[in-house]
């Protein structure tokens, strides 16, 4: 008897403990169950990572650059301050390795070949029109001027004219120092007295009358004394102290970095080498950054270039530094670490043009989850009055976090050189020694542009 | 010390009463780095200038920070215990020298003498064991417990 009334039961056509509207067939495909994913507030790792990835769509999906900044410097944790500017043995090293970065000595080859020396005078009028910067020109030239000692060869004269940039230089100089009467410069404050100033002329005349020949420079902004930050994370740590013991956290660095003036101008310097060249080997250092020294702080996470989003000017050409006195070269001299000076200017010069060129990127929406499609090139000089370095530096990557540098091949490259001085000595109204490969490299730099100018 | 004013004498300390010990880094330390216990009056001044004339050890940098002892521990009259703060000083070497710290006790090889004892004696060792545990099929129950 059970056994009939169950059949009866299951007899179809008596859908009565389920109801289905009969004739309507569900869509073809489509699943019947929403999909089977973590949850987004359970403590678990699925969960942070789907919360991760909600976060990576939101700043992607941000409508405006300001947008994406403040999405992704929104939350605060103690982080490395780092800073260009370091007493720290061996700092260029680390700050290689936290930027992922390849220094190749010297300045990087120019891009178009090297014109015989010979035409370089019958040359002049093509090379006015040639894409190619000043640096042909006087390059091309300086290999006859090398051999022969007088000033470079007149073949160049309508082009760069020389003499007219050194009397420039000097009397800049001589004007800082030597005509205008100053009073002696207050305790550890010889950078401002006379160095700084001398800087910011020079840099402003060089580039008044170099304008002419490069119209990028006559559409450029120059910066004074302007601030420049970037924020990003490197690696991974385990948290030590504190109510988080023990997560895994991305290890974040900032940098603020004031450099003495900038250059901002409306397009990009041209690539020196393609997006995903491999130049060298980047450091790796196991030990924690803290050991640098490097300290941590909370505070805004800041990513600026020097002006907001919204300004024309909103790629990088020259950034100028000036050292501060505490790392004078008579200091590293009488406590003997000689091999430190060096290392002052390459930490300088690479830690601030990656400072400035990531948050370029960054204000043309690229971020570590969105990396960079086109290399951003700019220059800086590093210098403490007297020495002078150059620094080139092309940013391939900022994929630079522990998820998305697993499978990042690509590596920052920069270029720099050792420092050289200006000149020997100013006496009398005089100045002794002036090197004019120095003022040559700085126009050549200042004469940089891409190549549709 | 007596407080240094512009005209005065320099400071000179002959026979000096300090003295550092180099110890092992309790976290990783990169490799120009040596660790040491110095006395809470040194200075870095100090420690610097210990090392280059009495050992003559190249400096670069040298950087203390002091370890507070802990106060926590209760002795059998429930007074507190404090353990003595130390000043730590971190020096990084110059001149491109690195410093390990050395492994004090190293393992000591075995000769033909003392490995067959010190294997007669493990074994020993495990069948005085097996003997004090009891038969394994009864389960951990000890051979007082039953009818």
């Amino acid at each position: 008897m059970a056994a009939l009334g169950a059949w009866r039961l299951l007899r179809p056509g008596r859908r009565w403990f389920s109801e289905t509207v009969p004739g309507a067939p569900s869509p073809p495909g489509s699943p019947l169950y929403p999909p089977v994913v973590a949850s987004i507030t359970a403590k678990s790792k699925a969960g942070k990572l789907r919360r991760q990835q909600r976060f990576i769509e939101r700043v992607h999906a941000a409508a405006t650059v300001e947008e994406k900044l403040r999405l992704y410097g929104k939350l605060q944790r103690p982080k490395y301050m780092v800073y260009p500017q370091t007493f720290a043995l061996n700092a260029d090293r680390w700050y290689r390795s936290f930027t992922r970065t390849v220094l190749v000595p010297g300045m990087p080859p120019r891009a178009a070949a090297a014109k015989p020396p010979a035409a370089a005078a019958g040359a002049t009028p093509e090379a006015c029109r040639a894409p190619e910067p000043g640096a042909e020109a006087p390059a091309a030239a300086e290999a006859p001027a090398a051999a022969k000692t007088p000033e470079p060869a007149a073949g160049e004269a309508p082009y760069v004219d020389i003499g007219e940039l050194r009397s420039l230089a000097c009397d800049a100089l001589l004007q800082e120092s030597f005509y205008q009467k100053k009073k002696r410069p207050f305790l550890y404050r010889d950078q401002d007295h006379t160095p700084g100033p001398f800087l910011t002329q020079l840099v402003s005349t060089l580039a008044a009358s170099l304008s002419g020949r490069n119209p990028l420079l006559a559409a450029s902004s120059l910066d004074l004394n302007p601030e420049v930050n970037y924020y990003w994370h490197h690696g991974e740590e385990v948290v030590v102290h504190g109510h988080r013991k023990g997560r895994v956290d991305p290890v974040r660095f900032q940098i603020d970095d004031n450099p003495h003036l900038q250059i901002r101008v409306p397009k990009q310097l041209p690539e020196v080498v393609p997006l995903e060249s491999d130049l060298g080997d980047v450091p790796v250092i196991d030990h924690k950054p803290s050991k640098l020294p490097l300290f941590k702080k909370q505070y805004e996470n800041k990513v600026f270039i020097g002006s907001k989003v919204a300004d024309p000017c909103c790629y990088g050409h020259t950034q100028f530094h000036l050292l501060p006195d505490k790392l004078k070269r008579e200091r590293f001299i009488r406590e003997r670490l000689e091999d430190q000076i060096e290392v002052v200017y390459r930490s300088n010069g690479i830690a601030s043009l990656f400072a400035w060129t990531a948050a370029q990127a960054m204000y043309q929406g690229f971020w570590s989850e969105a990396d960079v499609t086109r290399p951003f090139v700019s220059q800086a000089v590093v210098t403490d009055g007297k020495y002078f370095a150059f620094f080139c530096y092309q940013l391939n990557t900022l994929a630079l976090s522990a998820e998305t540098i697993k499978n990042n091949p690509r590596k920052n490259i920069c270029w720099g050189t050792d420092s050289k001085p200006l000149y020997d000595v100013v006496e009398d109204g005089h100045v002794k020694g002036f090197n004019d490969e120095v003022l040559l490299q700085l126009v050549r730099f200042l004469l940089n542009r891409p190549k549709e100018l | 010390y007596p407080l240094f004013q512009r005209g005065g004498p320099q400071l000179r300390i002959f026979r000096p009463n300090f003295f550092m010990l180099a110890v092992r880094p309790g976290v990783p330390q990169p490799e120009d780095t040596v660790q040491f216990r110095v006395s809470m009056e040194m200075t870095k001044v100090d420690i610097r200038n210990y090392l280059e004339r009495i050992y003559n050890v190249p400096v670069a940098a040298v950087r203390t920070r002091i370890q507070y002892g802990a106060n926590n521990k209760r002795n059998h009259r429930n007074q507190r215990v404090k353990k003595p703060d130390y000043k730590v000083a971190y020096v990084q070497l110059g001149q491109g020298q690195t410093f390990q710290f050395p492994n004090l006790f190293p393992e000591k090889e075995q000769d033909a003498e003392t490995r067959p004892f010190d294997d007669f004696r493990d074994k020993y060792m495990e069948k005085e064991k097996q003997k004090q545990e009891g038969d394994p099929r009864r389960g951990g129950v000890p051979d007082w417990f039953g009818l």
